[in-house]
């Protein structure tokens, strides 16, 4: 007897946890329905940072809507990746996702996104700074509204010189004097991996030199112009020289960061968010960091690669009008400055720039708003990554001295246009 | 007796012909961002693309260089692990268990880890060299050599596959052989030219394929080591095939690159088998 009531006990056991869990999925469809959830995709650091904005937005709606972030991956192209697998299986389980501007043609082109126009209008752009107006629209068509904006940027150390060099040959010569001096055994670190932060960094330098990388409008292709040559032939000189290390060729973000902040290289080029890190306890630069924009052939044609990011709808979403309200409240004016005073988030807001409490807390905001004057877009194509692939692989090439500078640029321009006349014969 | 066999050709047939079959329908078609990802046949442009791709062999060349070397590595390390692992001697056992633990850790972790420790200037590799007053090591910026290092890391971490299937293969021999070719007055070089190898051939060959396919279609090793780079010194067909589909979302390609790939591993598995039963006939140490 007492065996076979033993033996009764799983039974028991497996039965109660069936019927918890039907009675909780009821309970859940019930709040469900009474409130609308929102779930937005983003990268780990944007997801934490928003935190505290979810959960004001949580409380202003509460029992309306409930806005859930999805923390991702770290990697702009890991979030990517999970972002499309989840798409082309159909329904994505997300109504908003947070991403970055060289997305975007690619995304509309796919279909995958929701037209931004019935929610926000032609006033809420015109509040917008201009540079953080470009890069939302495919097309003509409105799919991104901008969360953070973000442009390449020269760090230069106070500590070192008076003024921050204005032409590549300034660069050199303040470099080549420092190092001499033994001050700093590298002038200058950079991106220099074969990634996408390779063609940011060559995109500032190629307009900078005066020349384009690519107009996808009417197919004209820069690269292998006097400016291209001389862009991609300089960075080369600079590792030949030894005012970058070689190293610089399997650097990303974060290791030029590491490099700078220990004091090792008197200039260094990074995106806003490095001007933060740079203030911390652990740096040994801390207090001597200015920030300006890139070094150019002529001052005038200084150029900073745009790097924001946004919030876009995705299509076929149930919440729509609840997703555009949380999109609208993470990106407006209130939102950006708390996020500027709290993690140091460049605003898109024109108005924000000039704030004088946002001033006195960061004193190179007026270096940002006029570097975020002097920002270009990567070329607006669907085929971009694909572009910008073939780029980076040609200027590893030239960067690591395996071809030069004309063979690698030739070589990039003859596969980019290969690459564009296979896509348009498709196209028609 | 056919009957039982049903169920694993069904399986077989839902997880490995159906995928291979799509795969060969969709290579037949554009699909790509500029199709709105909808298919349409191209008649074969995207295998013509495919035959004039440097890019595809290119990496080829490169991922077949990369599997021989370190297979090749492998195979004699995990020979030698194997034997030493078939020796009694007192805490075997823990090392035995040791030996696995490369193979235990998820790649991404430990690629993360080689690219930590070959990392110039602050990695610990280019830390003692510098100790010793050598110059910067620049292991992962040098199209020449980058390669080697990430067959350091495959072979590392896979090693302990190829030595577990050798020393099951070496604990299949019987004793008695080795007594009675001892008998005869051979010395251990015999009786390992004679007995160990050919009799663990099956079992190299057994590790030589499965290491051979699983190190031709090398992702995350690279993927995370080195990105492909340095000018694409490291970039596997593998990783080419999905940048062309995640990337690029160029499905079509993609499909076209992964069968190329498929197609030359056949190649290479078969003329390895071919290779093993040649060596089979010839004998051993004669």
């Amino acid at each position: 007897m007492r065996i076979r009531r033993l033996r009764r006990i799983p039974s028991l056991l497996i039965g109660g946890l069936l019927a918890l869990l039907v009675l909780s999925f009821g309970w859940i469809q019930v709040q469900a329905r009474q409130t609308e959830q929102i779930r937005i995709l983003m990268p780990a650091p944007f997801a934490d940072a928003s935190k505290a904005l979810v959960e004001q937005f949580n409380a202003d709606q509460h029992g309306k809507a409930h806005l859930e972030v999805i923390r991702g991956p770290l990697e702009t192209e890991a979030i990517s990746d999970l972002a499309i697998s989840s798409l082309l299986l159909g329904d994505a389980p997300f109504d908003a996702l947070l991403m970055d501007l060289t997305w975007l043609p690619k995304y509309a082109a796919a279909g995958w996104l929701e037209p931004l126009s019935p929610w926000f209008s032609n006033n809420d752009l015109d509040a917008l700074a201009p540079g953080a107006r470009a890069g939302n629209s495919y097309d003509g068509t409105l799919y991104r509204w901008p969360f953070v904006a973000s442009m390449g940027l020269l760090y230069w150390r106070t500590d070192l010189m008076d003024q921050p060099p204005q032409t590549p040959q300034e660069l050199e010569a303040i470099s080549k004097k420092l190092q001499s001096e033994k001050r700093v055994p590298w002038g200058y670190v950079w991106e220099g991996r074969q990634y996408e932060g390779l063609s940011c960094v060559f995109l500032e330098l190629i307009d900078g030199f005066g020349g384009i990388w690519l107009n996808p409008s009417n197919g004209l292709v820069g690269l292998d112009q006097a400016p291209g040559v001389e862009a991609a032939a300089w960075l080369r000189h600079l590792i030949t020289e030894g005012i970058s290390p070689q190293a610089v060729t399997n650097f990303a973000e974060p290791e030029a960061l590491q490099s700078f902040k220990v004091g090792d290289a008197a200039f260094m080029r990074n995106w806003p968010y490095a001007w933060a890190e740079l203030q911390k306890a652990d740096s040994s630069v801390r207090g001597n960091v200015g920030v300006t924009t890139m070094v150019a052939k002529d001052p005038s044609l200084s150029t900073a690669t745009l790097g924001s990011w946004g919030l876009a709808l995705m299509k076929g979403s149930a919440h729509r009008d609840a997703a555009a309200e949380a999109i609208r409240f993470l990106t407006s004016e209130q939102a950006q400055k708390q996020l500027f005073l709290q993690q140091g988030y460049t605003p898109t807001i024109e108005a924000l720039f000039h704030d004088p409490e946002l001033v006195r807390i960061n004193p190179t905001l007026p270096e940002l708003a006029e570097a975020l004057d002097h920002t270009k877009s990567r070329p607006e194509t669907p085929l971009y990554a694909q572009l910008s692939d073939v780029l980076q692989r040609n200027l590893s090439a030239v960067l690591t001295g395996e071809v030069t500078a004309v063979q690698g640029m030739e070589n990039a321009t003859f596969t980019t246009k290969t690459i564009m006349r296979s896509a348009g014969d498709l196209k028609e | 007796m056919i009957l039982l066999l049903l169920p694993a050709a069904l399986l077989l047939a839902l997880v490995f012909v159906g995928p291979l079959l799509h795969y060969a329908w969709l290579s037949g078609h554009a699909d790509s961002v500029m199709t709105g990802l909808l298919p349409i046949p191209n008649q074969g442009a995207n295998w013509w693309r495919l035959a004039s791709d440097e890019r595809f062999w290119q990496d080829a060349a490169q991922t077949l260089r990369f599997a021989a070397v370190s297979v090749g590595a492998e195979l004699v390390l995990a020979l030698g692990i194997a034997l030493l692992l078939d020796q009694r001697w007192r805490g075997r056992g823990a090392v035995r268990a040791m030996v696995l633990v490369p193979w235990a850790l998820p790649t991404t972790v430990m690629a993360l880890g080689w690219r930590w420790i070959f990392n110039t200037p602050y990695g610990p590799l280019n830390q003692a060299a510098a100790l010793m007053g050598f110059a910067d090591l620049n292991i992962l910026a040098n199209p020449a050599i980058t390669w080697m290092a990430t067959v350091v890391g495959d072979v590392w971490k896979t090693t302990p596959f190829a030595a577990l299937i050798l020393l099951a293969g070496l604990q299949t021999i019987p004793g008695d052989l080795y007594e009675a070719l001892r008998l005869e007055g051979a010395d251990s070089r015999t009786c390992f030219l004679r007995i160990t190898l050919p009799m663990l051939r099956p079992y190299i060959a057994l590790a030589l394929l499965f290491r051979l396919a699983q190190a031709f279609g090398v992702f995350d090793l690279i993927q995370v080591m080195t990105g492909g780079g340095p000018a694409s010194s490291t970039e596997s067909l593998a990783l080419y095939a999905y940048l062309n589909a995640m990337r690029f979302l160029d499905f079509g390609y993609s499909a076209t690159v992964m069968l190329g790939s498929f197609l030359l591993l056949l190649l290479l598995c078969g003329g390895s088998w071919w290779l093993l039963t040649r060596l089979q006939r010839w004998r051993w140490g004669a």
